[in-house]
């Protein structure tokens, strides 16, 4: 045989070879989407909607409905998660879910924060906006919701306005209104919730 | 027996080349040894843990209380014989690997063993400190307590803050938005699967290079016999002082793990709503001063709405612009001849103070961490981070060139090789 026939012969082999590979690495890109995790909503990872009560979050009254009565004046704030009044499930599946409900003087309030209170009671996204740890911490002398983790200082009265520390945007206010006794949710989320690489964030995360 | 297995694998073949390696023998050549017999600690210790250890984070119920049952099999492995000590043996392994392989890439740099022909490996050791560091972070999520709970999620912030593509790369490696119930096992495949696996074969290829590409040679092997290779045998000499030093590393860890527990899950308590007061580990302490002191508005828009936000220059930018300075630095400062020796560091004033000043960098951003309990602004840490770091690298400089006099032009020693 002779050298030529032979270089045509490998180079066929090596073509079809390569083909077949290729082909098979395309085909592989299927696989590789499901690696992107499916998003599950159950009735615990819904997010809060009109009408949902709140529940203690943390200490001796974990689970129990909140009431004004149960939120200090003037701070600090408590830590809550919705809870749908209908079926009695408590939306803690999901940790987006946390808010801080905090009991103010309605005079000190900023128009916009006017808006989303109810008797002077707001409630805000508990999820800190820089890198999403809960914003847990209460400055007592100057009334400011602190996240210990990086130092971010947010105003309450004034729509949780970034005030020091490296929180990129305010946390998302929960609109309220009075219901009976108790603050009830008005609708969703003034902003998405949590870490947005985006500069602007719009719109809310959950429907009204 | 030894013929037996000669005649069938040329075993004289192998001693030849791999046994009567020459291993130089200087005071700063063990810090990569000790890099590696952190890891073998870190395998067999792990191999404990994953027997014992439930990969998941739903509520069980465990001596009467409801825990996540990841939290519950490790306080499972805390109450076992010795389980508390192998698993802060573990622990303080993955700190004295990460320690000892960043000050065995500072010995690499100060000494220029980054030089041709060692590029390839320096890139590799630069890919292993790095992924040493992921790995380790992987595990901090695996207890589920209120500390690496907290912990995770800061890292999982960090992911989802990279413009375009964050939200995606988090999800993947967090199983969605971090704590959801897909978490758990998709670290835990992460940390005890892929990355050792990763870590081994980068690990295999580091070694058979440096035996291809032979040890930098200490100084004094230049003058008690110019052009030959100094050093002692892999077999025996060498291979007794490893084994002497791996029995020591472990007799250290033991009594440092057996004395003080690290992360004592039991006190950091299951997961809570609030944040506890935790720091992280003192390697990600930098990051995390870094990431205190970049002020809010400071944003960089990009097309498509997307933008540069605080916490991914404070968590990827600053990291990742060192990374690539690192990653450039064998093709930027370059020799033309096979690099035989040891730079002396007091022959090169600018990089050996570089050196200094990335680690007063260091120092002083892991300070910005403190940034509340000594009540710092963000100003004044900003002037102790710059004003440290430049004055670090000027005063080094100064000392450098007026002892040693400036740099010459070529190597001492280069012609010779040539």
């Amino acid at each position: 045989m002779s050298k030529k026939t032979d270089t045509t012969r490998r180079a066929i082999v090596g073509a079809t070879v390569g083909v077949g590979l290729g082909l098979g690495a395309i085909s592989m890109l299927v696989p590789i989407g499901a690696l992107k995790p499916k998003k599950e909503v159950t009735p615990e990872t819904e997010p809060p909607k009109k009408g949902d009560v709140f529940v203690f979050a943390e200490g001796d009254k974990k689970g129990e409905e909140i009431a004004f009565d149960d939120l200090p004046k003037g701070g600090p704030f408590v830590l809550a998660f919705p809870k749908d009044p209908k079926t009695g499930v408590i939306k803690n599946g999901e940790r987006n879910n946390m808010v801080l409900l905090i009991r103010l003087d309605p005079a000190e309030l900023s128009a916009e924060t006017a808006e989303y209170a109810a008797d002077g009671t707001v409630a805000y996204s508990a999820i800190c906006t820089h890198l999403g740890c809960t914003v847990s911490d209460w400055v007592a002398d100057k009334g400011d919701l602190l996240c210990p983790c990086h130092k971010g200082i947010y105003d309450p009265r004034q729509g949780a306005k970034v005030i020091g520390g490296p929180p990129p945007r305010p946390l998302p206010a929960l609109p309220l209104q009075v219901g009976g006794d108790k603050p009830v949710c008005a609708g969703g989320f003034t902003s998405p919730v949590g870490v947005v690489a985006g500069l602007e964030p719009q719109g809310g995360s959950c429907a009204v | 027996m030894y013929r037996w297995l000669d005649e069938r694998l040329s075993l004289s073949r192998f001693n030849k080349k791999f046994l009567r390696k020459a291993f130089p023998v200087h005071h700063s050549f063990f810090l990569g040894e000790i890099t590696m017999f952190a890891f073998i600690t870190l395998v067999l210790t792990g191999i404990f843990l994953t027997f014992n250890y439930e990969p998941s984070s739903r509520l069980i119920k465990y001596m009467g209380r409801e825990l996540p049952a990841a939290y519950a099999s490790i306080l499972y492995i805390d109450s076992l014989p010795f389980g508390a000590v192998l698993r802060s043996v573990h622990h303080w392994s993955a700190n004295v690997m990460i320690a000892a392989a960043f000050l065995h890439m500072l010995r690499i740099l100060v000494s220029g063993a980054y030089k041709k022909p060692r590029e390839i490996n320096w890139l590799l050791g630069l890919a292993l400190l790095g992924l040493s560091v992921v790995t380790a972070f992987t595990g901090y999520s695996l207890p589920f307590d209120a500390f690496s709970v907290t912990a995770t999620q800061i890292g999982y912030g960090i992911g989802a803050s990279m413009p375009y593509i964050g939200e995606w790369v988090s999800q993947l490696i967090f199983g969605g938005e971090y704590p959801t119930l897909h978490s758990i096992p998709r670290v835990y495949s992460l940390h005890v699967l892929w990355f050792p696996l990763l870590l081994m074969a980068l690990i295999g290829a580091h070694m058979l290079i440096m035996i291809k590409q032979k040890h930098t040679q200490p100084t004094y092997a230049k003058k008690v016999a110019p052009g030959k290779i100094l050093g002692v045998p892999m077999m025996p000499q060498q291979g007794y002082m490893m084994g002497v030093l791996f029995l020591l590393y472990l007799a250290v860890v033991f009594f440092i793990g057996g004395s003080y527990i690290a992360h004592p899950v039991e006190a950091f308590g299951p997961p809570t709503a609030s944040t506890p007061a935790v720091k992280p580990d003192w390697y990600f302490l930098w990051i995390y001063g870094i990431l205190q002191i970049i002020p809010g508005d400071l944003k960089i828009p990009l097309p498509f709405g997307a933008a540069i936000n605080s916490e991914f220059i404070g968590g990827v930018l600053v990291p990742g612009l060192l990374g690539i300075a690192a990653v450039l630095l064998p093709f930027l400062d370059t020799r033309k001849t096979k690099q035989r020796y040891m730079e002396l560091p007091t022959r090169h004033p600018v990089r050996t103070s570089v050196t200094f000043a990335l680690i007063a960098f260091l120092l002083t951003t892991t300070l910005a961490g403190w940034k509340q309990e000594f009540g710092f602004s963000n100003g004044q840490l900003w002037a102790i981070i710059i004003v440290g770091t430049l004055a670090t690298y000027l005063t080094s400089y100064l000392i450098l060139v007026s002892y040693w006099g400036k740099a010459p032009k070529g190597e001492a020693g280069e012609l010779e090789e040539a």
